[in-house]
């Protein structure tokens, strides 16, 4: 018969067998799928909560009675004056308590019109984030205040208020919105690229280690059908169940991006049709790559068993492979894109970053895909007839 | 019809590393088969009898050509297995030792798929599989997935999907293992069927340990031992040749010789 009859004959079989595994498949689409869209919105949570603390107007003070004049500024620059709650420093520690406290001296207002300059704590519990997010807000109410009283004390003395700041400061940010996004949305490529692999995992497994632990693949070689046709048609359908997840996990940060709480990340990440189609065309190939991969690597298996464990290794690489972005803090260098799983993280990075993916950059990933997928079928289809009779 | 002859294969078991010092263990050659000759015609159902290890298996996963021998001759209808597996395949059906089936498929689909992978169009491959179920009485079972299914149903259905591109050359290695006597016999029937000029005139390559089996049912033997060819003839022809009333007996003086014990009991099933 002909070889490409056989590879469709073979591809429609495993699919239909992959696509019956139900339970294996509920727990992918559940663990991996919707993995992304969930990590998305906790995060759009904790942003919001955040940013609902940072536009919050209030200061809470240790003491509050001994700082008229401090209360006096905070009251005049719209903030709400609190007394800080009792045994304050054990609620910050339980991060029952959210903002920073002021602890003012007994003699605050005593010694500021001697000129001794009191210390003022901020007390804030950097384990505690949001408590810590307000510290910074606090320092600069109370810088405020300090200049104010310099000022006042310069006029008094005919000096010019300018001689205290002899250099204006002006901070421009160069990053676009979606550049700064990455900083928080920059584990997405991540959780798509493990489910891709888990995605194909069970099915690369299943039609190699699996044949062989049932003890189908003997019988299966007896039918006179090219090996290459029956390894082409089970990559296919690998891929093909990898491929799916791929395009599933994509498209399902598109309706979770419409469950962004915070206005601000919605606002920075754009994540349109054009990004889930820039992703796609990274990570089909990958898809492919990684799929034969897997089989090559479960080919020698016995088992499913054996085949899992063998299979930890090529997981634990691609995912730790992507790391190497995070710890260059953005330095990409050019072997970067030889490097599988690690290019396709640089490479969805930049697309949530909204630059452009020029020819080369894809190209090379491409390639290596291409390789990989090549030697890896072709060791299978070398090694199907020994896998079979030992 | 099949042909074997002078087939040989030696095996290279790779040697092992000793716990404590550095050096491996020699390679241990294994002479699998040695000198395996066999000649099956055509509307005949040949028996290959031999005690476990001899040989059996190895020869016909040569005859199907998933080792290379390496010496010697395999040839279905004429065609020799080596130099055109694929065409010598497809004049094949076996029933290997291996008969693993897709558990999240119905055993239709399980016939189905090999009947396409033999090229067979969709339909001609259903109305086939309807066939051999009414013939291996297991139309009950085939649209069932076959997870779950009991010995004797498996073994059914993976004979009905070695058979399912009614080939001319039916080869089936130890089928009756972990049959019960109902399903022993209904296979039994079957072969007979298979072997009858109304059922096609098979040739029908049987492998087995089971004196039984080669009593009741082949119409020539061969029995091998370590590897080799040792005696050819039907069942009488072979008592009448070791001198015995009884096959068994028969069977042990063939296999072991002289040395073997005159208990018959003790080598019925030889390990």
């Amino acid at each position: 018969m002909s070889g490409l009859r056989a590879v469709a004959t073979v591809f429609r079989k495993e699919i239909a067998d992959a696509l019956r595994d139900r339970r294996t498949l509920l727990t992918v689409l559940v663990s991996s799928v919707l993995m992304g869209p969930f990590v998305l919105l906790a995060i759009s949570a904790l942003v919001a909560s955040l940013e609902s603390n940072a536009e919050q107007r209030e200061l809470v003070i240790a003491g509050l009675a001994d700082a008229p004049s401090l209360v006096n500024y905070a009251e005049r620059q719209t903030y709400t004056v609190r007394a800080a709650p009792p045994g304050f420093e054990a609620l910050l520690r339980s991060a029952t308590l959210t903002d920073a406290v002021v602890v003012v001296p007994k003699d605050f207002e005593a010694a500021l019109q001697r000129g001794d300059a009191p210390i003022v704590e901020i007390v804030a519990d950097s384990a505690n984030q949001r408590s810590q997010a307000s510290s910074g807000r606090v320092a600069r109410l109370l810088a405020g205040f300090g200049r104010e009283r310099a000022t006042l004390n310069l006029a008094l003395r005919g000096v010019s208020p300018d001689l205290l700041e002899p250099i204006q400061i002006e901070e421009h940010d160069l990053a676009s919105t979606q550049t700064r996004a990455t900083q928080i949305t920059g584990m997405l490529p991540f959780f798509v690229l493990m489910a891709v692999l888990t995605g194909a995992l069970n099915a690369a497994l299943d039609t190699t280690a699996g044949e062989r632990e049932r003890g189908s693949l003997e019988p299966l070689l007896m039918n006179p059908t090219e090996r290459w046709a029956l390894v082409l048609g089970k990559w296919g359908a690998v891929a093909g169940v990898g491929m799916l997840i791929a395009v599933l996990s994509c498209l399902s940060f598109l309706p979770g991006q419409w469950l962004l709480r915070s206005d601000t990340l919605a606002a920075m990440f754009q994540y349109g049709g054009h990004e889930a189609a820039m992703f796609l065309v990274v990570l089909l190939p990958f898809a492919a790559a990684a799929s034969a991969l897997l089989m090559a690597v479960a080919i020698g298996c016995r088992t499913f068993k054996e085949a899992q464990a063998s299979s930890t290794v090529v997981m634990l690489a691609a995912s730790l492979l992507p790391l190497i972005n995070v710890f260059s803090l953005g330095n990409e260098s050019a072997w970067h894109l030889w490097v599988p799983a690690l290019a396709q993280n640089v490479l969805m990075t930049r697309v949530l970053k909204g630059e452009a993916l020029g020819a080369l950059q894809l190209g090379v990933p491409f390639a290596v895909c291409v390789l990989i997928a090549g030697v890896a079928v072709w060791f299978v289809a070398r090694s199907l007839r020994s896998a079979a009779v030992r | 019809m099949i042909h074997i002859e002078q087939l040989a294969k030696r095996f290279r078991a790779p040697g092992q590393r000793d716990r404590l010092s550095l050096r491996r263990t020699p390679a241990r050659v294994v002479d699998a088969v040695v000198d395996v000759n066999l000649d099956a015609p055509d509307g005949c159902i040949t028996g290959l009898l031999g005690p476990n290890g001899a040989g059996k298996t190895t020869t016909l996963r040569m005859l199907a050509g998933l080792i290379t021998p390496d010496a010697g001759r395999l040839s279905v209808d004429g065609i020799d297995v080596v130099r055109q597996p694929r065409a010598a395949l497809a004049r094949m059906g076996v029933l290997s030792d291996a008969r693993g089936l897709y558990p999240r498929l119905s055993a239709r689909e399980n016939i189905v798929y090999y009947a396409r992978l033999h090229g067979m169009a969709d339909e001609a491959a259903n109305a086939r599989a309807d066939a051999l179920a009414r013939m291996l009485d297991m139309h009950t079972l085939l649209d069932r997935r076959t997870e779950g299914f009991s010995q004797g149903e498996r073994m059914k259905t993976a004979l009905a999907r070695a058979l399912v591109h009614d080939p001319p050359n039916i080869v089936l290695d130890e089928p009756t293992n972990g049959l019960d006597v109902i399903a022993t016999r209904a296979l039994r029937d079957s072969l007979r069927w298979l072997r009858s000029p109304e059922g096609g005139a098979k040739c029908i390559v049987f492998s087995t340990h089971i004196m039984q089996e080669v009593e009741r049912l082949c119409d020539k033997v061969v029995v091998i031992s370590h590897g080799r060819t040792i005696a050819v003839g039907s069942v009488p022809e072979l008592l009448a040749q070791t001198g015995q009333r009884d096959f068994e007996e028969a069977f042990v003086r063939l296999a072991f010789g002289d040395l073997a014990p005159a208990d018959a009991s003790a080598s019925g099933l030889p390990g």
